[in-house]
């Protein structure tokens, strides 16, 4: 059986760490030949020297535990980030001692076991005060981050040692894939090869939707004259709404392990495309794998789909899929609009891993892959 | 005071102390420490803002490649320094470390150059480390450890922004808020953390297991030179140290009230044979004493053919200067000596001698005997002495009627040695006067001079008049030098001996007593000092820290840390008692009042135990004192806190007010986040306000964690928000 060390000293361990600073390094050796010199000479005044550099090194390690402990950590992050774009994060950081404050905490985040650093360095923080700190934050791969805690360190009071102390403060955040600028041969691809679907509703616009027999509260400017001449009845035009339009984006989840690069393409192409035309407000449908979105707009629903493409994972073909000489992605029932098709991979006939397909309506078109 | 200029000062104040401690220990010439001292003033007044010369030194600063040169120099100095003019290493090693000293302290500009000022100073103090054992270098190293807690405090601070550091410390008058400035906390830490640090130091240092390998030895200081304690010593050698201030020793008597010794001899050695003008202890063969145990020496014999054991005997414990001598002195008569010494000698008369004279402060305990006149030698029976005995204490250089009809005139109506001695004594006593000023040394007889001429000498002369005549009238004497310690100190309980209370004396050898000491000297009748009384106690208290510091540092060994040791492994017990009496003494008053009380209250019965009750009721106030923050802490939880958690609270009934006035009222069953869940319900444009000021106000109501002012200022805005919409 092996020896278990006690939970407290495992949880010191893990939470405790000390590292000799290079002046810290010059100071130990300047002890140790003062060391040598007290027992060559036997001179006291020498062991005074010495006792006393001790001293610094033992206050150094008490001072820097007691600026460390009782410090109360708090992280805010956007619920979003989207890879390779800076946000700031923020960290309150308060020292809950009664009376000594916290000198020189320098703040690293931890993930994945890792310490991350960020450049904020506390430099005063006395007893009960707090500090609210920001720093860039760059996520650089979309998917769930997941923030482990927190490691503050100090080199105070004497710069001998850096000791760093790890809090819990878990977090975890949405990481977008990354949004590039979508090509301009690829935008008249879509707008030529995919059919422009307007719903038939009425709405603003300039076509004609429908005649009826004007209402009271009608707008009197939409009374159709020529008509209303005609039939000797008040009739009202009206228009056809221009600006719903609707789109269905299908991402492609299965592909092959060498096809994982292109596969993140594919889902950063998607991520683009969906922010594309939500600006340019389309109702839209994302289906990611056999995960699949309502039609909508707005913000809310932008950053829906977007967690999505952020979350999906890349599934490697089945049997089924192999046997399968081309690989054909099923068609939905016609809900209207556009629908945008995004493949990574053609099946087991493709074997060239930098080729993304891009198919509007199921015609194909070119430049989906410029500017990845 | 902004951090890189407080790091500054305090650099320079760590190389000033350490200048300071060299220039004390005298390991520096005086153009060295003048153009150091120079340089350290130069760059002090320019850390303090003089313009003028800011600008001075603006135009006559040295290029980088200057500096160098006078490095070079500077080394090259220190090899000329140590082959021709010095002609050893550690001072011309201490010369160039003041060379480098000036030359960074001119070139501070990087963080680098302030590590190597540090490195310097730590050399140096460590140097005068090595130069001295005095007293002063425990201000010089207090302040060196304060200066040195605050140098490296500020250079960690400073150590923030990596980029700006140079631009920061290279002129400090820009940007001084980037960093930050000394707050009182930060004063008032960086002191603590000295104190805490000496305290630590001190514990460390009484610890630190004491190992000397000895590669590199050596004495500090040269020898104090004395005399009249060789193996031949003129008539009248001691006349010119008696002016001499210096102390050679202290004496520690544990029981000195139940002697109440207001003089106090100290015996070095004893001569027999005088020729006219010198005296020669011819019995100075030395042989080693047996060791009792180790470290504890027996001396056995004192050419005496009837030592008395009848006298008190006077436990001592002495601090010794290095003397030029090897004699170890003690009261008369040593009996045992113990100390850290490989080897104790003695010789036939009683003396004791070191095989060679110490090099360094010394310190041993001697146990001595009083040899008191016993009543036997009041009576008048003839007294007969070995042969070898009268050769040695009957002798006399010449036959000078004179001095033989003088003693016989003197002795004639007394019987017995003892009162003829004492008639001698009273004799000379009464009829010659001190003084100092006696130039004997170059007449042909000066012991007739003195007794029938000048009749004016001093010690020497009186001992060799009064030992000459008792011999004459056939009673054994011989003389003794020695110190005759008169200075009390009363602080440190132990006797100052100086070069100045060297004395002689005589001993008179009594056929039941033995030898007994007799000193004809009279007293001097020199005012002891125009000095003020207070400047003297001052001088005695001084005198005692020196003592203190002398045997607790610098003579502290792994033979105290040993005794230490054995002390606590011998008991808790003495240890716990000894701790006892130390809180009794300290709490002696307020226990004798509160031990009155019961004594008061309570019948008589009741009075043994009045100061077990006093003991009792101090603790109680002590433990009530100790444990009174805590409870006030519990009773009063932080008022900080206290306060946060209030203004969340106020903020949020205010929310439920506002709401409630838009007809959604929160009754008592619903939880805040049921409150939040109808809210949405009912006021969607509400939601983000209350969702956010309820989140905040659980979490200090409920999860107990501390919000802070940026939080609470959000919980201000969501609910202003709040408001403008219940206008709108």
């Amino acid at each position: 059986m092996p020896l278990q060390m006690p939970f407290f000293v495992r949880r010191w361990f893990l939470h405790r760490s000390t590292k000799v600073t290079s002046e810290g390094l010059q100071f130990l050796i300047f002890t140790l030949a003062i060391g040598i010199a007290a027992i060559n000479t036997g001179n006291n005044l020498f062991y005074l020297l010495l006792a006393m550099m001790l001293s610094l090194i033992l206050i150094s390690g008490i001072v820097a535990e007691y600026s460390l402990r009782r410090l109360v950590l708090h992280r805010h992050l956007p619920d979003l980030i989207v890879v390779n774009q800076p946000v700031t994060a923020t960290l309150v950081v308060k020292n809950r001692k009664s009376s000594l404050p916290s000198f020189s905490l320098t703040i690293f985040d931890v993930s994945d076991g890792r310490d991350l650093a960020r450049g904020v360095t506390v430099h005063e923080l006395p007893s009960g005060a707090s500090r609210l700190v920001s720093y860039p934050f760059l996520a650089t791969r979309r998917g769930r981050l997941r923030l482990d805690g927190v490691r503050v360190a100090t080199e105070f009071p004497f710069g001998l040692f850096m000791k760093k102390a790890f809090y819990h403060v878990e977090g975890s955040v949405v990481v977008c894939p990354e949004i590039i600028p979508l090509d301009e041969r690829l935008l008249q691809g879509l707008m030529s090869t995919g059919q422009e679907q307007n719903l038939h509703r009425r709405g603003h616009g300039s076509d004609l939707y429908n005649l009826r027999l004007y209402h009271a509260g009608d707008d009197s400017r939409s009374i159709h004259w020529p008509t209303t001449a005609r039939t000797s009845q008040l009739t009202v035009r009206e228009t056809e709404a221009e600006e719903q339009r609707r789109a269905t984006i299908r991402l492609l989840t299965i592909a092959p392990v060498s096809h994982d690069v292109v596969f993140e393409q594919a889902v950063s192409l998607s991520a683009s495309l969906v922010q594309h035309l939500a600006h340019q407000g389309y109702v839209i449908q994302l289906i990611v794998g056999a995960d699949c979105s309502t039609f909508g707009h707005g913000d809310a629903h932008l950053h829906e789909l977007l967690r999505m493409l952020a979350l999906c994972q890349r599934s490697d073909p089945s049997g089924e899929f192999i046997a399968r000489k081309k690989f054909e992605p099923d068609r939905r029932e016609d809900e209207g609009g556009t629908e945008i098709v995004v493949q990574s991979w053609c099946g087991p006939e493709d074997h060239q891993p930098m080729r993304l397909t891009l198919l509007v309506d199921g015609q194909p078109v070119d430049g989906a892959l410029h500017g990845l | 005071m902004a951090f890189n200029q407080a790091l500054r000062l305090t650099s320079i104040l760590l190389a000033a102390v350490s200048f300071i401690g060299l220039t004390l220990g005298s390991g520096l010439p005086a153009w060295l420490a003048v153009l150091t001292g120079g340089g350290l003033i130069v760059v002090l007044l320019r850390q303090f803002t003089v313009e003028s010369l800011r600008h001075l030194a603006s135009h006559v600063s040295f290029s980088s490649a200057g500096w160098n040169l006078l490095v070079i120099v500077g080394f090259l100095g220190f090899w000329v320094d140590m082959f021709w003019v010095s002609g050893e290493l550690l001072p011309a090693g201490i010369h160039f470390l003041m060379i480098l000293m000036v030359i960074k302290l001119f070139n501070l500009k990087l963080r680098r150059d302030y590590l190597h000022l540090y490195a310097i100073s730590l050399v140096a103090i460590l140097a005068s480390g090595s130069l001295t054992t005095d007293l002063w270098y425990l201000p010089i190293f207090l302040l060196y450890l304060v200066a040195g807690v605050w140098t490296l405090m500020l250079f960690q601070i400073t150590k923030g922004s990596e980029d700006a550091d140079a631009l920061l410390i290279a002129d400090q008058s820009r940007q001084p808020e980037l960093l930050g400035r000394v707050t009182p906390q930060l004063f008032w830490l960086a002191n603590g953390l000295a104190l805490v640090c000496f305290g630590m130091t001190l514990a460390i240092f009484f610890t630190i297991p004491r190992i000397s390998a000895g590669f590199y030895q050596k004495g500090f200081g040269k020898n104090i030179r004395t005399s009249g304690f060789s193996e031949t010593v003129n008539l009248g050698a001691i006349g010119p140290i008696k002016r001499d201030p210096s102390i050679v020793m202290r004496v520690e008597v544990p029981r000195r009230t139940l002697h109440a010794m207001d003089r106090f001899y100290v015996r070095g050695v004893s001569f027999d044979q005088y020729d006219g003008k010198s005296w020669t202890n011819r019995l100075g063969y030395r042989r080693n004493l047996s060791e009792e145990s180790p470290g504890m020496f027996i001396i056995r014999g004192h050419q005496s053919p009837a030592p008395s054991r009848l006298g008190d005997t006077i436990q001592q414990n002495i601090l010794l200067e290095p003397l030029d001598t090897s004699v170890l002195f003690a009261a008369p008569f040593a009996e045992k000596i113990s100390g850290k010494f490989p080897v104790v000698q003695s010789d036939f008369a009683g003396s004791v001698y070191l095989p060679f004279p110490s090099a360094s402060r010394i310190e041993y305990s001697v146990v001595s005997r009083s040899h008191p006149v016993l009543p036997a030698d009041l009576g008048s029976e003839p007294t007969h002495y070995p042969e070898s005995f009268t050769r040695h204490f009957l002798q006399i250089p010449y036959i000078s009627g004179r001095i033989g009809r003088l003693a016989e005139d003197i002795t004639r109506a007394q019987t017995s040695p003892y009162e003829k001695a004492h008639a001698i004594q009273t004799f000379l006593i009464h009829n010659y006067r001190y003084s100092l000023d006696a130039p004997l040394a170059g007449v042909d007889r000066p012991l007739e001079e003195f007794l029938f001429l000048r009749k004016t000498g001093y010690c020497e002369h009186y001992a060799t008049a009064m030992a000459i005549m008792l011999r004459t009238v056939g009673i054994p004497a011989r003389l003794v030098t020695g110190f005759l310690a008169t200075e009390w100190n009363e602080y440190g309980s132990y006797y100052v001996v100086r070069q100045q209370d060297a004395h002689a004396w005589i001993e008179v050898y009594l056929p039941h007593s033995g030898w007994v000491m007799m000193d004809p000297t009279p007293p001097s009748g020199e005012p002891v000092g125009d000095v003020y009384p207070a400047w003297r106690a001052l001088e005695r208290i001084l005198d005692n820290v020196k003592l203190q510091w002398s045997r607790f540092f610098v003579q502290y060994s792994a033979v105290d840390q040993l005794a230490v040791v054995r002390e606590l492994k011998a008991g808790g017990q003495s240890v716990g008692h000894k701790a006892l009496d130390s809180m009794a003494t300290l709490f002696s008053p307020i226990l004798r009042l509160l031990g009155g009380i019961p004594d008061y209250v309570f019948s008589s019965t009741l009075r043994p135990q009045g100061s077990s009750w006093g003991l009792i009721v101090v603790a109680c106030i002590i433990l009530l004192a100790l444990s009174v923050k805590r409870i006030l802490a519990r009773a009063f939880p932080d008022k900080k806190r206290t306060h946060e958690d209030h203004r969340i609270v106020d903020l949020y009934k205010q929310m439920i007010k506002r709401l409630a006035d838009k007809g959604i009222a929160k009754t008592a069953t619903t939880t805040p986040l049921e409150f939040v869940h109808i809210a949405r319900i009912r006021w969607s444009e509400a939601n983000l306000a209350v969702a956010s000021i309820t989140e905040l106000y659980c979490r200090a109501r409920f999860g107990g964690i501390h919000l802070t002012e940026e939080e609470l200022g959000v919980a201000e805005d969501r609910l202003r928000c709040l408001t403008m919409l219940g206008k709108s």
